[in-house]
């Protein structure tokens, strides 16, 4: 009985032989990934319509968006990101999808940088730039009726109804 | 479910009337629990009475400036009554110029830290005790106390120049702030001989403000979550489903039945790889490195089976206010019943020859013995309470998510010792399989995600859960659009005050295992000074070299 709950410590050479060898030599072999593992995400340049839905979201900043008179600015730093991707959720155009890439070790840090400019489109009244032109369109698919102002700027727009109602008090 | 035997055996409502003799401003609150607000010159009975008569838990305080609502500082000491599954909430109120409030931490030793913490973030003032600098690092100016909503969250401080003291007689040199092998965390052993013969600790050197960050304009209740998860390298989830639990509870969210099962089952996922990476860091300090590298091949495919449930293998990123991100399919939980079963296959197996290894038993034997009663005055959480003896698990006594729906043993055992607190573990481990295999099997089908979210502000909840250290609890009170106050506690900062008692008197060879046995997120070993106190040299070791000779 001692004997054998001596010798129990020598029971591990059996596990190890049947468990053999189990790590890969990983930069020459594929790395053990799943097919769920979240990584780096990519924003489709043709989607994306400047909403800024992901910037808010965004935990940690990662995404940050920023709007000047003439363009919306997204930028994205992979040096930020936590690779949750609640972006992929928020967005409503589902521009954002999410990788599996995690190799992200760069000695040029704009390669880790992802930087997408977003035109305004110019107001037909006025001519001030006023909205991204995927803005306007995605705004026209939700909403038929907008096609008859959708060209005209915000103020252009409240200055137009309140001619119409003024006229009619007249 | 095994009740512990207590001194106090009060109903509910008898432990109502006790209170009643103290305030009659006695609430109850779904969120949080009971909450008494007593004036401060009667904390000092009121903590007396909760703690020694009602034989209550001390399980967290949380001091609030709550000058910009009702223009007084405030502490919320919870004490929790396992049996009843109740928080007893004692609240009290100071005033805003010079906050005082008495100090209970003769009368329960565990407040001793609260308190210290709280006079460094908020400047309140606890009168009959030492207050001395804790959290906060020496060169933080005088005066400027973080917390404060009058603080900005992203204020950097002009710092302060301390004259670095030379060491006089046994006082020891602080060691290095920076992280060194795991993480900074810093004993000072005090030794006679071989023989420990005190303990100081020295803690929060990477203190990252997370609370306050959480406040700032930048967060919302459904960022923090992620910010949550990031408390711990390797327990994160605990975290965010603590913090979810406190808000869904404030909001009283209907959380969907399904979203609180994955949330049980990625818990208990986390217990297993957790409790596994700690037995193979045990089998390392004790020299079977051999162990070590089967314990954590074998954890290698709970952490793959958690980035297929999640999609990342730590921060699993899947939880928010209101449900979870992500669901699971049939295939995969096929996928987990599989690697749950063969886990529990070759754990058995490994586990037989560990326990059976002389240098192991041996070693961990008889040594950093934790007495019943020392644990429980110190309030200890998880294995550390289980192996002295406590019958203490929040899944049981607090019960949340979808624990009340699965059967499931909590092991204890009384010798207090470091086999015992392994013991402990390894058991749970088995149980933890038991209990997703049980969450696979009957998980229903339903939504994930709750419908409506509303938090309505200035109101007060507490979340809890079993993390595999132990119990983590948070306390929220609600904000505009995100948490005006969020208050974290991890349960090593419930157990390292323990250390004390198990280090004491014992040989130093003994030192590294034993302060490994809380499993103090295991970083906290890095560096120790041994003081030698009858030449009174200090003798700055690397915790690798003692390991290294003591073998």
């Amino acid at each position: 009985m001692t004997l054998k709950k001596l010798l129990k410590p020598f029971k591990l050479l059996s596990i190890a032989k049947k468990a053999g060898v189990v790590t890969v030599l990983y930069p020459y072999q594929k790395p053990l990934i799943t097919p769920e593992f979240r990584g780096k995400i990519v924003i489709d340049s043709t989607k994306c319509m400047g909403c800024g839905a992901c910037a808010n979201a965004c935990p940690p900043n990662a995404l940050l968006i920023t709007e000047s008179n003439e363009a919306v600015i997204l930028n994205y730093f992979v040096g930020r990101c936590i690779f949750c991707g609640r972006c992929a959720d928020v967005c409503p155009t589902g521009a954002i999808s999410i990788s599996n890439e995690f190799e992200l070790a760069t000695t040029n840090l704009d390669n880790l940088k992802t930087i997408l400019v977003h035109r305004h489109r110019e107001c037909v009244n006025c001519g001030r730039p006023f909205a991204t032109g995927r803005m306007l369109e995605y705004v026209l698919r939700k909403v038929h009726m907008a096609k008859k102002y959708i060209n005209e700027c915000p103020d252009c727009r409240k200055n137009r109804f309140i001619n119409i109602v003024s006229i009619r008090k007249r | 479910m095994v009740m512990n035997t207590s001194k106090s055996k009060l109903s509910r409502e008898e432990m109502i009337d006790a209170l009643k003799k103290f305030s009659e401003n006695i609430i109850f609150v779904e969120s949080a629990g009971l909450i008494i607000r007593v004036k401060k010159d009667r904390l000092r009975e009121v903590a007396r009475f909760v703690h020694d008569v009602l034989d209550a838990y001390f399980r967290t305080m949380m001091a609030v400036d709550e000058r910009p609502i009702n223009n007084t500082f405030a502490a919320y000491y919870v004490f929790g009554k396992d049996e009843l599954g109740l928080n007893i909430i004692i609240e009290t109120h100071t005033d805003p110029l010079g906050p005082e409030i008495p100090s209970i931490s003769d009368l329960v030793p565990t407040a001793d830290w609260y308190e210290l913490e709280a006079w460094d973030l908020l400047g309140i003032r606890f009168t009959g005790r030492k207050l001395y600098r804790f959290i906060l690092p020496d060169e933080w100016p005088e005066g400027l106390y973080p917390l404060r909503k009058d603080v900005d969250y992203n204020l950097r401080p002009v710092i302060r120049k301390t004259l670095k003291q030379p060491p006089i007689g046994p006082k020891v040199p602080v060691g290095p702030y920076h992280p060194a092998l795991h993480e900074p965390e810093y004993f000072e052993l005090f030794v006679e001989g071989e023989r420990v013969v005190d303990v100081r600790y020295n803690g929060f050197h990477i203190h990252r403000g997370i609370e306050k960050l959480a406040e700032s304009p930048r967060f919302t209740y459904q960022k923090v979550p992620f910010l949550a998860e990031r408390i711990c390298g390797i327990c994160g989830f605990v975290h965010s489903v603590s913090y979810t639990m406190s808000i869904e509870r404030v909001a009283k969210i209907d959380v969907p039945e399904r979203a609180e099962y994955i949330r049980s089952i990625i818990l208990e996922i986390e217990r297993i790889h957790s409790h596994l990476l700690w037995l193979g860091v045990a089998c390392h300090l004790l020299g079977y490195d051999a162990g070590f590298m089967h314990t954590w091949r074998i954890r290698e495919k709970v952490m793959v089976l958690a980035e297929l449930l999640t999609g990342s293998r730590k921060t699993y990123g899947i939880n928010l206010v209101g449900g979870v991100r992500k669901d699971i399919n049939k295939d995969k939980i096929q996928v987990a019943m599989n690697t749950l079963s063969s886990v529990k296959e070759e754990l058995s197996k490994l586990v037989e020859v560990i326990t059976h290894v002389p240098q192991i038993v041996k070693r961990a034997s008889g040594t950093g013995i934790l007495p019943k009663d020392d644990a429980r005055k110190l309030s200890v959480v998880g294995p550390v309470a289980r192996a002295s003896g406590l019958n203490r698990d929040v899944r049981k006594d607090y019960p949340y998510a979808a624990y009340p729906h699965v059967s499931f043993k909590v092991p204890v055992y009384s010798e207090g010792d470091n086999l015992a607190r392994i013991l402990v573990r390894i058991d749970e481990v088995f149980e933890s399989i038991n209990i997703i295999e049980q969450l696979l099997d009957k998980i229903p089908q339903g939504p994930i995600f709750a419908e409506k979210i509303e938090v309505p502000e200035g109101k007060i909840g507490v979340g809890n859960v079993e993390a595999p250290r132990g119990e983590v609890i948070h306390i929220t009170i609600t904000g505009k659009g995100r948490p005006y106050r969020w208050r974290v506690r991890a349960p090593t900062y419930q157990n390292i005050p323990a250390l004390k008692v198990m280090l004491k008197d014992a040989p130093l060879a003994d030192a590294p295992l034993t302060i490994a046995s809380i499993d103090p997120c295991f970083s906290c070993t890095d560096r120790i000074v041994v003081v030698d106190l009858k030449t009174g040299k200090a003798m700055k070791k690397n915790m690798e070299e003692i390991i290294r000779k003591k073998r």
